[in-house]
């Protein structure tokens, strides 16, 4: 236990921040939140290097240490974004500071969820997410972020007790929760099949996967901007992590043929809602949730399809900040989500939109970004498991995503007459920039990628 | 033994039809903490059954009477209390289920859980009643559904986690006590926050009317 101490840093540093900022001091929530952050980020970096770490407590194979990676980078951005966010946010539910506890104890929860060598403790964790995460979807008070937030923890924490009787029934039937020891041997019975069925459809709604999604929209559509660029971009992964976890310990055909099916679902959904949205937070929304359903359907097929799931986990969850962040910027000039709305945006924020545009077309899944090549592995592995058929219809739904979301983004930003004026840009826009660039960076990395998930692939 | 717990998940049916046709939130939130402690009876009774081993179930009893049976309802009564001048005197105004629609439907919820339970996990299971925890999940979701009132869909979030000891407790011997512990501690801090989203809520739905529904629509 002692020399695996290094792999607690990420969840220390974080609690150390929600800690410290909830301190009484000037300037202190928001300096230890960048701090913790940043240290968060180095030790999240160093990580990388040290070998796998399977020892009863910690399970810390590539899969986890790209996760911890993720988290890492999108809260390090969040934090940095809410600094002047959160501070011209009127109306808030409660103090600064509690804003940047809150904001590190979900991060911890999330680094613990996948570091842990236990099923029912990854559980706790995902829980416990929701419970630190509520409230700051409600950071800006109001009856509808307020309304927003109760359905996501009812929601929520419903899909999540499903999840739990699937715990019941894996424990009840192989006797263990411990990933290492349920990847070595697990029983062959209905019981088990069963748990883990209900796992995958429990983890699944705090993931949005179709048809326990509908928390999704009124969340990401209503909640601050950083909250809704970590949600999207690192929360509804680790949700998925435990599915993989699940296919990993069982990858019984039943399970794929189960999961593949939702992730399908999920896509097609997604792509027809993301049809009739007039709100752009909500389309970005759905945008997430169509993400999740392939990087499901990833983790269904396994092998390259496992790498092409976690490229897009990496690489969405950076765009997909991104995206967030500016839409953060255009709702503090425009003050509506409505499409229609908001007009002339390269005009008004030239650099923010060009930046939009971008990040919609990272997001959506177009060359030359990392998420596009993630695709294409999962469509590799589709074809070579599923055949032509399944794999066409995928990408048809995929091809009205992309179209959706380009359109309307597009009109945002090229639309609009000759009068409206440049304005100054906000300075956080250059986070949506930095993680635009990231994302687009990973594709360098792929290798390195299939190098750490080579137990897996 | 067995014939107690049957009688124990008989009881725990009973309690939570009551919840079904009760129309008074403080009288629901009673009604859960005394669920509560039939649960932590529950947890005793199966610690008893080999006591030198599973004497962590006495701890988890005692952490379920603490934390479900008081803890929970004196935050959720508090928090009417901040919330209303007459906290005795909150109800559900319009139910979607009147008391004989919510019996028809409760019984065909207990008929579905013990249809799904005998021909899907009994041949496996061999645990007779094992359908019980089956239909008090499907009575606890029935309760979130049909109530609009947040107090009450909380209540109903908390049966089903009750539904889920009993399940692991009766069916499966129980979880490891630290996962235990651990969605236990879980189970405050959601209520805690709850309650404070659910205070929020309500007053400015007192102040404003409703006016959420259409902006939200899943």
């Amino acid at each position: 236990m002692s020399q695996h101490i290094i792999y607690l840093l990420p969840i220390f540093f974080s609690l150390l921040g929600a800690i410290l900022s909830i301190l009484p001091i000037r300037y202190i929530d928001r300096t230890m939140s960048v701090v913790a952050s940043a240290l968060a980020l180095v030790s999240a970096i160093y990580l990388l290097f040290q070998p796998v770490c399977i020892d009863g407590y910690f399970y810390i194979d590539g899969l986890s240490k790209l996760l911890i990676l993720t988290i890492a980078m999108v809260y390090i951005s969040t934090v940095l974004y809410s600094l002047p966010y959160i501070k011209h946010l009127g109306n808030l539910l409660f103090q600064h500071r509690l804003y940047y506890f809150l904001l590190n104890v979900f991060v911890a929860t999330m680094f613990f969820s996948v570091s842990v060598d236990n099923l029912g403790l990854i559980w706790v964790g995902i829980e416990a997410t929701t419970v630190s995460s509520a409230l700051l979807i409600a950071t800006k008070n109001n009856q509808i972020t307020v309304e927003s937030a109760w359905r996501y923890v009812i929601i929520v924490s419903t899909g999540l007790v499903i999840s739990l009787i699937a715990i019941t029934f894996i424990y009840g039937s192989a006797g263990t929760l411990s990933l290492h020891e349920l990847l070595q041997h697990h029983p062959d019975n209905r019981v088990f099949l069963i748990g883990i069925l209900l796992g995958v459809v429990g983890f699944g709604t705090k993931a949005g996967i179709f048809p326990m999604h509908t928390w999704l929209p009124d969340v990401h559509g209503k909640a601050p901007a950083p909250v809704s660029a970590i949600f999207s971009g690192v929360l509804l992964p680790v949700a998925l992590y435990a599915i993989a976890r699940l296919i990993q310990i069982y990858p019984a055909h039943t399970i794929k043929l189960f999961a593949l099916t939702l992730g399908i679902l999920t896509v097609i959904a997604a792509s027809l809602m993301m049809t009739v949205q007039t709100n752009y937070k909500r389309m970005f929304a759905y945008s997430s949730m169509e993400n999740m359903g392939m990087i499901l359907i990833g983790f269904s097929l396994g092998g390259y399809g496992l790498l092409g799931a976690v490229i897009i986990i990496i690489s969405h969850g950076l765009a997909k900040s991104s995206v967030f962040f500016l839409t953060g910027d255009v709702l503090s000039r425009y003050h509506t989500t409505d499409i229609q709305a908001v007009n002339g945006l390269f005009q008004r924020l030239p650099r923010a939109a060009s930046t939009l545009f971008l990040a919609a077309m990272a997001v959506t899944g177009a060359p030359p970004f990392a998420l596009f090549v993630g695709e294409l592995f999962i469509f590799s592995a589709l074809i070579t498991q599923f055949g032509w058929l399944i794999a066409l219809v995928v990408i048809l739904f995929l091809a009205i995503a992309f179209i959706a979301v380009n359109f309307r983004t597009g009109k945002m930003i090229f639309t609009g007459d000759e009068n409206i004026k440049k304005e100054r840009p906000h300075i956080e826009t250059w986070i949506a920039i930095v993680n635009l660039i990231l994302s687009f960076l990973a594709i360098l990395f792929i290798p390195y990628f299939e190098l750490l998930l080579k137990n897996l692939l | 033994m067995n014939q107690t717990f049957e009688v124990l998940g008989f009881l725990l049916i009973v309690f939570t039809l009551l919840m079904q046709w009760e129309i008074h939130v403080q009288r629901i939130i009673f009604l859960f903490a005394a669920s509560s402690f039939v649960i932590a009876i529950f947890l005793v009774l199966l610690g008893l059954r080999h006591p030198q081993e599973e004497y962590m179930l006495f701890v988890l009893a005692g952490l379920t009477i603490v934390v479900r049976g008081i803890t929970i309802p004196v935050v959720m009564n508090k928090a009417l209390h901040r919330l209303y001048e007459k906290p005795w005197r909150v109800r559900e105004d319009k139910p979607l289920l009147g008391v004989g629609g919510s019996i028809l439907l409760s019984l065909v919820l207990i008929a579905i859980g013990y249809f799904i339970y005998q021909n899907s996990l009994y041949s496996v299971l061999k645990v007779r009643s094992g359908s019980v925890p089956f239909a008090l999940f499907l009575q606890a979701s029935l309760l979130i559904i049909s109530h609009k009132h947040a107090y009450i869909q909380m209540i109903g979030f908390l049966v089903m986690e009750n539904a889920v000891v009993m399940l692991s407790g009766w069916v499966f011997g129980g979880l490891p006590f630290i996962v235990e512990a651990g969605v236990i501690l879980d189970l405050l801090g959601l209520v805690v926050v709850s309650s404070l989203i659910i205070r929020v809520r309500e007053s400015a739905i007192l102040q404003e009317g409703d006016t959420a529904e259409s902006e939200l629509r899943g």
